[in-house]
């Protein structure tokens, strides 16, 4: 019952709604005691024969009249109430949206997209359920229960009805045993789904290597163990939850026994009517429905409680991007300072980066390399703001990083990342996507100089040709192309390209970074790479291992150190001379 | 889901005729024959069940009729009576357990089968279909479309309980009052009417929702992929108000349908159960104002009416369940007839690779008919040799490999291993014996041991190892916790992409293959991985037939023979050195990486 107080913001702001709707279920239960009692009228009637055409009219016309009432009521109630709860879904997936767009990479980093899309889904529809079938079941089992108890009590005896009434306590202790039961059953079932899941995506996209290895058959043994498992963990559930309605009915068939003894012993001993006795039975059928429909009660408000707290414990997460009240709104432009004392990611406690300092004139550009994991990313990260907790500062223009505008900050920066994704529209616009209003011929620029306008030319329907998920997937060094021509396209001061060539060959690469040399006479460049060639030309270049810079200069410089950067640009060109002996020899 | 898919749905469900409608039925049908055990028994309970159902009220009739209207009925008969409505409830109960039990195992079997076989129709596939289906509609068919089936029997069941529960409704009401439960039948009607008004309405609206929602969900899932663009380039708030109007037009829709499902189903139940009511009560004083008419008699007619309508709002809640069951039906009957089978071996065929030579003889290949992709290719390796496949993106070297490997069937021409047609080698035979190395390593969720051995469990813990360090992936191996068993997450993620090569170098290796496949990888390894990659590569060509593709022309200097292939023909063959010396298209290429490094 408390994910009812948890939701009852919303009851408060739908109060009408909920109350409308709970008055007409009401209603409606009124209207329902009047047939058995009707019926009962009629029963007595015919049993002393005196049954007229004045008695039998009128007491049609109220079964005529609850009848019609009784359908326009559970229609209102019907839209009242779950107009309500699809109200409450949609703003629940409104907030999620909105909060997911702000949030930053630590958030990211810990939550799965899987996970977040069953957050929005699967949760969502549990807490709807609540305010929808929920308060209905609630409302509506208390309502008619009550009133059928009421009208038993009032039609026929209070004393009866009290002792009809109490194998129905039971019931409680049912739904408690049995409910637990089955909540364990069910996610033990929903576990084994979901390897079931995991088990064929795995097949389905490892199916090369599956096939030449020739691992078919063991590959299917395989899946059909899972799906035994799947059998033995959905078979007890559905055990459990076909105990439901068998123990109800014999709950219920204890009261109809009660009924049967006092009921017709009071019949028999002439203190009660035959009419009134089928009154009462047929009332007591009446309570069958609430009594099964409390059962089904506990198990929404149980899977609502959990899926309301999952939602609020991603939507109490804070990000750490949020805006301080004066930041400044310019546009960040100027020499870059970067320094660094100390850093480390917030979910880890050991350095990532330790003293990196390195100086950057605009229009210059810089080259990070380095092995891998030796923190070149992390540099990336400060620059573009994923973190703004560390020692030290970043200084653009005149001022520290994180006194700018993040919005107006990230607005300059053009960042191409090593992973590329495309999202499900035309090509154009995923070029365009950070400034939707560019026109075609900003956009052919921009192909052209990511070396990607030939490309396009050979798609089916050129600029309009639909990529991403659904539409023609592109080589990965395409979609790396797409991704610079859309950093072009924003037109940054400063441009990041992280790593953003590897599926790229090195003379296309160097084709592009002329290009963007050339389109670009003021912007500042940052290139991290794992191949040498491509930071060959920079202005400076860091070479960055454990955290911190081991060498620093020029290609030529760093050459003659013959350190890191020495060594690896001979292991990486020794193919190259080898070549270029044999092609003197040729 | 995916928009695209799901508009291909919309039309798919439009376009089923009854007669396909009725063909997916059958085809269903076919795989709950499996467990007829189960559904019948199930059935046998329904019908148990009805007939108790009818059986209760009139005990309570009979014993109103012919025990209460005496007044010398004593205690013990009261007694005697409840106890034997009490057995009755507790067998009503036992034979709605069996009934529940027994229909749920028979459904969940049902589907587990069709899932079972649907994986097993997945591995008869050829790469083609792999190739041109994307995996998440793959996992979909396999798991998602299979559940839905679960509710779709369901709704069989809740139907066929209705109609076994109408009919003997029925025939108490007829046994009760002729004409009075005529006049209730011809409740039905109106009632057909109505469904079909309901199924006319919230057809387009039902449609509209999933599709909507699809849509809502495909928008969200990929914002969240590309959180980090959307953040960069500053589009959050276009972002949301994309999201916002998909959401908009879906609450609107959802209203719809709350209207037509108000207007249409459960109140429209009790509205004809308590005009029914009406007329049989009418029926009934009208009658006793001429003749004699018992009280139990109308007390026993009106709950049978109960028991007729009833029934009937559970079938309403279920219908919706119909038209998704039909759709997830028809595209795993579509997954079922898929033809894009893998190529087949001749039959009772069990030559042996021994000594590993290949040759392609005249072999022409193309995967849309008309557009050839290999061209009369000839070439012989011998064993032991290597021979490099050179050229553009396109020109024809994969395809080499994937006819040689059996993923696609070739044209024309012949295949030849050892001299006999490929055709002859059993499928085991051939993946024994040909081993391939594919550009991107993919591993399984399990531990490294499981990854390197995959299923073969003849494979001793020591040969895995001695694979291992062949490779020279043991030393990486050794530093993990856990060693050989240090675990694998989800696609090997936590490992790099060299040290996924490496696994994946010893699995290859560990089958000891006669021949060896090398689809060499373009991506981008650091040069110290990269050198142990090339050293394990060696070290694993040596005393094999390989046949290379090469992206790198420097990695493939010393091979015996190098292929360079255009437009689906060898235009130049010949080694290194003779095709420098050429001054050829090898030449041109060559010349052109050397400038890059």
């Amino acid at each position: 019952m408390g994910i009812f107080t948890r939701l009852s913001w919303f009851f408060k702001r739908r109060w009408r709604q909920y109350l409308s709707g709970v008055f007409a279920l009401l209603l409606v239960a009124i209207c329902n005691i009047v047939p058995p009692k009707i019926v009962g009228n009629v029963v007595d009637a015919v049993d002393q024969k005196s049954v007229s055409g004045v008695f039998l009219l009128s007491n049609m016309a109220v079964l005529l009249f609850v009848a019609i009432a009784g359908y326009l009521l559970r229609f209102a109630w019907q839209k009242m109430i779950y107009g309500s709860s699809f109200v409450l879904e949609r703003e629940l997936r409104s907030r999620l949206f909105v909060h997911f767009m702000k949030m930053d990479t630590t958030f990211y980093k810990k939550w799965r997209t899987g996970d977040l899309m069953a957050h929005a889904t699967n949760d969502i529809d549990a807490v709807r359920e609540v305010a929808g079938q929920g308060v209905l079941t609630l409302a509506d089992s208390l309502i008619t229960g009550l009133s059928m108890i009421v009208a038993m009590g009032m039609f026929v005896s209070w004393k009866l009805t009290l002792i009809a009434v109490i194998p129905l306590l039971l019931l409680a202790v049912m739904a408690n045993v049995l409910g637990n039961k089955i909540h364990d059953a069910f996610l033990r079932s929903q576990g084994e789904f979901s390897n079931i899941n995991n088990k064929t995506q795995e097949s389905v996209v490892g199916i090369k290597v599956l096939k030449a290895l020739g691992q078919e058959a063991e590959d299917e043994a395989d899946f059909d163990a899972y799906v035994d498992d799947n059998i033995a963990a959905n078979k007890r559930s559905y055990r459990l939850d076909a105990m439901f309605n068998p123990l109800t009915t014999l709950i219920m068939g204890l009261s109809y026994v009660v009924t049967i003894i006092f009921g017709g012993l009071a019949v028999i001993r002439q203190s009660m009517t035959i009419g009134q006795l089928v009154s009462f039975i047929t009332y007591l059928a009446e309570l069958t429905w609430p009594m099964f429909a409390i059962g089904s009660l506990f198990n929404i408000l149980e899977r609502g409680a959990a899926s309301y707290d999952r939602i609020m414990e991603l939507l109490d997460e804070k990000s750490s991007l949020v805006q301080t009240p004066n930041a400044l709104k310019k546009i960040p432009d100027g020499n870059i300072d970067f320094n660094i004392a100390g850093f480390h990611y917030p979910d880890d406690e050991s350095k990532a980066l330790i003293g990196v300092h390195f100086k950057l004139l605009e229009g210059q550009t810089l080259g990070i390399v380095g092995p891998t994991g030796g923190g070149k990313s992390t540099i990336i990260s400060l620059l573009m703001r994923d973190f703004d907790h560390y020692s030290g500062q970043i200084i653009v223009g005149k001022n520290d990083v994180r006194k700018y505008d993040l919005h107006a900050y990230l607005d300059k920066i053009g960042y191409v990342p090593q992973t590329n994704f495309l999202f499900s529209t035309n090509i154009r616009d995923n070029i365009r996507f950070a400034n939707i209003d560019a026109s075609q011929s900003q956009v052919e620029e921009a192909s052209e100089i990511a070396d990607l306008a030939a490309d396009i030319e050979n798609m089916p329907d050129k600029y309009d040709t639909e990529v991403g998920e659904l539409g023609v997937s592109l080589s990965g060094g395409q979609k790396q192309r797409v991704a610079i021509a859309r950093a072009i396209l924003s037109d940054p001061k400063l441009l990041i390209l992280d790593d953003s060539l590897s599926a790229v060959d090195a003379k296309t690469e160097r084709n592009i970074e002329q290009r963007i040399a050339q389109k670009r006479q003021n912007g500042t460049t940052i290139i991290a790479a794992s191949r040498l060639s491509s930071v060959e030309h920079a202005d400076q270049i860091i070479v960055v291992d454990n955290g911190t810079i081991i060498e620093h200069g020029t290609h030529q410089q760093l050459l003659s150190q013959n350190g890191w950067y020495a060594d690896t640009f001979n292991l990486q060109a020794k193919s190259a001379e080898i070549e270029g002996r044999l092609n003197d020899r040729g | 889901m995916t928009v695209a898919k799901e508009k291909a749905n919309k039309t798919e469900v439009q376009s089923l005729t009854r007669k396909q409608q009725v063909t997916i039925l059958k085809r269903l049908f076919h795989y709950a024959k499996f467990f007829k055990v189960q559904f019948f028994t199930a059935i046998v309970f329904a019908i148990l069940l009805s007939i108790i159902n009818v059986l209760l009220p009139r005990m309570l009739q009979y014993y109103m009729d012919h025990f209460l209207v005496h007044q010398s009925t004593g205690v013990r008969v009261v007694l005697i009576f409840a106890t034997v409505y009490f057995i009755g409830t507790i067998i009503k109960a036992i034979v709605q357990f069996v009934q529940n039990f027994a229909f749920s195992m028979g459904a969940e079997r049902t589907l587990e089968k069709i899932r079972s076989s649907l994986f097993h129709k997945l591995h008869t596939l050829g790469m083609e279909y792999f190739d041109k289906t994307p995996e998440g509609s793959i996992v979909s068919r396999v798991t998602n479309d299979t559940k839905t089936l679960y509710d779709f029997w369901n709704l069989f069941l809740t139907i066929l309980v209705a109609a076994f529960a109408m009919v003997s409704a029925f025939i108490a009401m007829f046994s009760v009052s002729k004409v009075l439960a005529l006049a209730t039948a011809a409740f039905i009607f109106a009632l057909y009417f109505v469904v079909w008004l309901y199924q006319h309405l919230s057809s387009k609206i039902y449609q509209k929702l999933r599709e909507y929602l699809s849509q809502i969900n495909t928008k969200l899932n990929e914002s969240l992929m590309g959180i980090s663009i959307i953040q960069q380039f500053g589009q959050q708030r276009r972002m949301t108000k994309e999201f916002e109007e998909k959401n908009r037009a879906y609450f609107g829709m959802r209203n719809k349908m709350i209207n037509v499902n108000s207007f249409l189903l459960y109140p429209t139940i009790s509205l004809m159960f308590t005009l029914a009511e009406l007329v049989s009560l009418s029926g009934f004083g009208i009658q006793s104002m001429n003749t004699v008419v018992a009280a139990g008699v109308i007390y026993a007619f009106i709950s049978y009416q109960q028991n007729f309508f009833n029934p009937l709002s559970d079938v309403m809640n279920y219908m919706s369940y119909f038209q998704d069951g039909l759709v997830a039906g028809y595209r795993i009957m579509k997954l079922f007839d898929d033809q894009t089978l893998a190529p087949r071996q001749h039959p009772g065929a069990q030559a042996k690779v021994t000594a590993g030579k290949i040759e392609f003889q005249h072999v022409t290949f193309s995967y849309v008919p008309g557009q050839p992709i290999l061209k009369d290719i000839s070439f012989v390796v011998q064993p032991g040799e290597t021979v490099a496949l050179v050229g553009h993106t396109g020109s024809g070297k994969s395809s080499i490999i994937n006819v040689l490997l059996r993923f696609y069937e070739f044209g024309e021409g012949k295949i030849l291993i050892d001299d006999q047609d490929i055709r002859d080698f059993s499928m085991k035979e051939l993946r024994q014996k040909l081993g391939l190395v594919v550009q991107e390593p993919y591993l399984f969720y399990g531990d490294i041991t499981k990854n390197i051995r995959m299923y073969d469990d003849s494979i001793s813990d020591e040969r895995v190892e001695q694979a291992a360090k062949f490779v020279d992936a043991d030393n990486f191996i050794q530093q993990l916790s856990g060693k050989y068993h240090a675990k694998v997450v989800e696609r090997g993620s936590s490992f790099s992409t060299g040290q996924r090569q490496l696994i994946s170098f010893a699995r290859t290796i560990v089958k000891d293959p006669k021949v060896l496949i090398l689809d060499e990888a373009t991506a981008n390894i650091d040069p110290q991985t990269e050198q142990t990659i090339t050293r394990g590569l060696t070290k694993m060509r040596s005393d094999r037939t390989t046949i290379a593709i090469a992206h790198r022309l420097s990695t493939i200097q010393d091979a015996d023979q190098i292929l360079v292939l255009n437009k689906g023909k060898i235009v130049e063959r010949g080694n290194h050195d003779e095709l420098i010396r050429n001054k050829g298209m090898y030449y041109e290429l060559y010349q052109l990486q050397s400038m890059d490094q």
